[in-house]
């Protein structure tokens, strides 16, 4: 099993409905988010191309955030995401100087949170909440391992790229584009 | 043996009781600002790190500055032990106690200020072996949990065995205390070196991410923590009338004439990096020395560091400047304030800024971090105090356990130097009461 979120850039829109639904199903406190979007101008004038990108924790496989806590709260779960024990989270933030995506934020009770790729309803064999509300279906999740997933035949069309390629984090969230 | 040490903790204490009417104008400024803080951290502790303006953009602030300085300043007590145990300075050796006791209490306000940076303090317990999950050896926090409590145990350790021996009037037996402090010299390099891998080991942020950091820590360390050692001793030597002499006080001079000058250049090199080749790196670099985007809340602090430096630099090459001992102590203290704001909120601040999503946040300490951040200093020099009341009166003689032979502070001084230890210096090194060495003779 390895989780993986592709997300096809030509497909969105930049409606955030992916950011308001994470707010609503995580219960994110106020000022903080665990995913965002942003926008990418690339080209000359008048040659120009807009790049919109849905961001978030990238779930990296060799992830700065678990290697930095000193207290074991950040921790590969197996399946390819990266989560936080919240009881286990001292506060010391070490993670969040790590993150090279300012992926992480304080939560007001007492320990950084992120994205958490909603395990908890991959679980139950729902997808995230960010890929059930994308209106143009941008994002999908899935299991890499599995050669008939969505995400792996929209990886085979190849074009696929990493945040950060060169932050060596090798991340488990692509963009294809 | 344990009747001693029974004697030898009741004296102390009664001897950090007594003293002048200064002396307790001073514990009781002290407490004041240790109250303000006590107050100041309660309210944290009940509103959490939002009475901090720490954000999700700047998540270390002047909390870990203040650390990542002392751990500097307690490292720094090898400044002293080094000429006094590798070179056998014996003009040093007689206030290497009195170092080794800065960086005990040094200590103690690190491990005060990553306390109180903590968001969950109750959670620590997590981090400690078998019963939580210490992510040693892979996270270079935890290296930072051994090697602080390991040189505060080395330090506690070395000063308490040398001190009470020479409470019960007897000379330290070398073989008993040398290997510590020799273990001790490589521990304290250690300690910063390790904190600064805490930084440079973030590839998300460039601005820490170079090899020059650890070095560059450990001279700015050397340079700030002798110039805080010439005010420490001098301030004992005319308060507390412990003999040091001026060759002392001249050695450390000497030493952060050198160790400045390599922490301006280690400085200089980094710049020049970042900025000759302007990749967008250097943004960190740019923010700090120039203010980026109309943000330049930090640049006035790092050119005064700049400034402080190197009118500490210049002064300490300079006899016409040196010889008058106002120059000095300004000159100490610039050294002293200098590094402060370049390693601690100079480093720490700009390596956040931008943050990788490009955002430019401003930081200034909130009023509760400033108290606390003043709590903490404040009960560093607390406890200095409080530990030099005992020590200075134990290494003049004039505290004994009673019926404990005399031995002048020449005598002793000599016992733990190298220069005079013949052979025959060792048949009777763990002697009651030593026979007069040439030196004491003369």
């Amino acid at each position: 099993m390895r989780r993986a979120m592709v997300i096809d850039t030509r497909r969105c829109v930049g409606c955030e409905a992916c950011v308001v639904a994470c707010k609503t199903e995580n219960r994110v406190p106020e000022g903080s988010y665990r995913d965002w979007v942003t926008q990418e101008s690339r080209g000359e004038f008048p040659n120009l191309e807009l790049l919109i990108r849905s961001q978030r924790c990238n779930h990296c496989s060799n992830a700065p955030c678990v290697t930095n806590c000193p207290a074991g709260a950040s921790f590969y779960r197996g399946d390819g995401t990266v989560q936080v024990d919240r009881d286990l989270c001292t506060g010391c933030r070490a993670c969040i100087e790590s993150c090279p995506y300012d992926a992480r934020y304080v939560n007001p009770e007492g320990f950084v949170d992120k994205c958490t790729l909603c395990v908890h309803r991959a679980d139950k064999g729902l997808p995230t909440a960010c890929q059930e509300v994308c209106p143009t279906g941008a994002i999908v999740t899935g299991d890499l391992d599995d050669p008939t997933s969505l995400v792996s035949l929209r990886l085979k069309r190849g074009n696929a790229s990493v945040i950060a390629a060169e932050a060596g984090t090798k991340p488990n969230v692509y963009y294809v584009r | 043996m344990i009747t001693a040490l029974f004697r030898f903790s009741i004296d102390s204490v009664r001897a950090m009781l007594r003293g002048s009417r200064a002396y307790y104008l001073w514990m009781a400024f002290l407490a004041c600002w240790i109250l303000l803080g006590a107050t100041a951290y309660w309210h944290q502790l009940q509103v959490g790190l939002s009475a901090t303006n720490m954000v999700d953009q700047i998540p270390w602030g002047a909390y870990i500055a203040n650390f990542t300085y002392l751990v500097g300043m307690a490292a720094a007590a090898v400044m002293l032990v080094i000429p006094a145990y590798v070179y056998d300075d014996h003009d040093l050796h007689g206030v290497v106690v009195l170092g080794e006791l800065l960086a005990v209490a040094v200590l103690v306000m690190c491990l005060m200020f990553v306390m109180v940076d903590v968001g969950r303090p109750d959670r620590l317990w997590h981090m400690m072996p078998v019963i939580g999950r210490f992510n040693w050896p892979v996270s270079m926090l935890s290296w930072d949990v051994i090697v602080l409590n390991g040189y505060l145990a080395l330090n506690a350790g070395i000063t308490s065995y040398l001190l009470f021996t020479k409470y019960r009037g007897q000379r330290p037996e070398r073989k008993k205390y040398v290997p510590f402090v020799f273990i001790a010299i490589g521990w304290a390099i250690s300690i910063h070196t390790v904190t600064a891998f805490l930084y440079s080991g973030m590839g998300a942020r460039p601005h820490w991410n170079a090899a020059i950091l650890a070095p560059r820590f450990l001279a700015g360390a050397f340079a700030a923590g002798p110039a805080l050692m010439i005010i420490a001793l001098s301030v004992i030597r005319d308060k507390m009338g412990f003999p040091v002499k001026p060759a002392a006080l001249n050695r450390l001079r000497q030493i952060i004439a050198v160790t400045m000058l390599i922490n301006l250049f280690f400085f200089f090199s980094e710049i020049f990096t970042e900025l000759y080749s302007f990749k967008h790196h250097a943004a960190s670099m740019r923010y700090m020395l120039f203010g980026l985007q109309g943000h330049t809340k930090l640049v006035p602090y790092i050119w005064s560091a700049v400034a402080l430096n190197v009118f500490a630099a210049i002064t300490f090459m300079t006899p016409r400047l040196y010889k008058h001992q106002k120059v000095l102590y300004a000159a100490c203290g610039a050294a002293v304030l200098g590094v402060w704001v370049e390693k601690g909120m100079g480093l720490v601040i700009p390596g956040f800024v931008p943050s990788p999503l490009g955002e430019i946040v401003d930081y200034t300490p909130s009023f509760t971090e400033f108290c606390v951040s003043a709590a903490v200093w404040a009960t560093g020099a607390f406890i200095y105090t409080l530990l030099l009341k005992a020590a200075v009166p134990i290494e003049l003689g004039k505290l004994r356990l009673a019926g404990a032979p005399t031995l002048s502070p020449e005598d002793y001084h000599q016992g733990h130097g190298h220069a005079h230890e013949g052979s025959e210096d060792h048949s009777h090194g763990s002697h009651e009461t030593p026979s007069p060495s040439p030196e004491a003779a003369e």
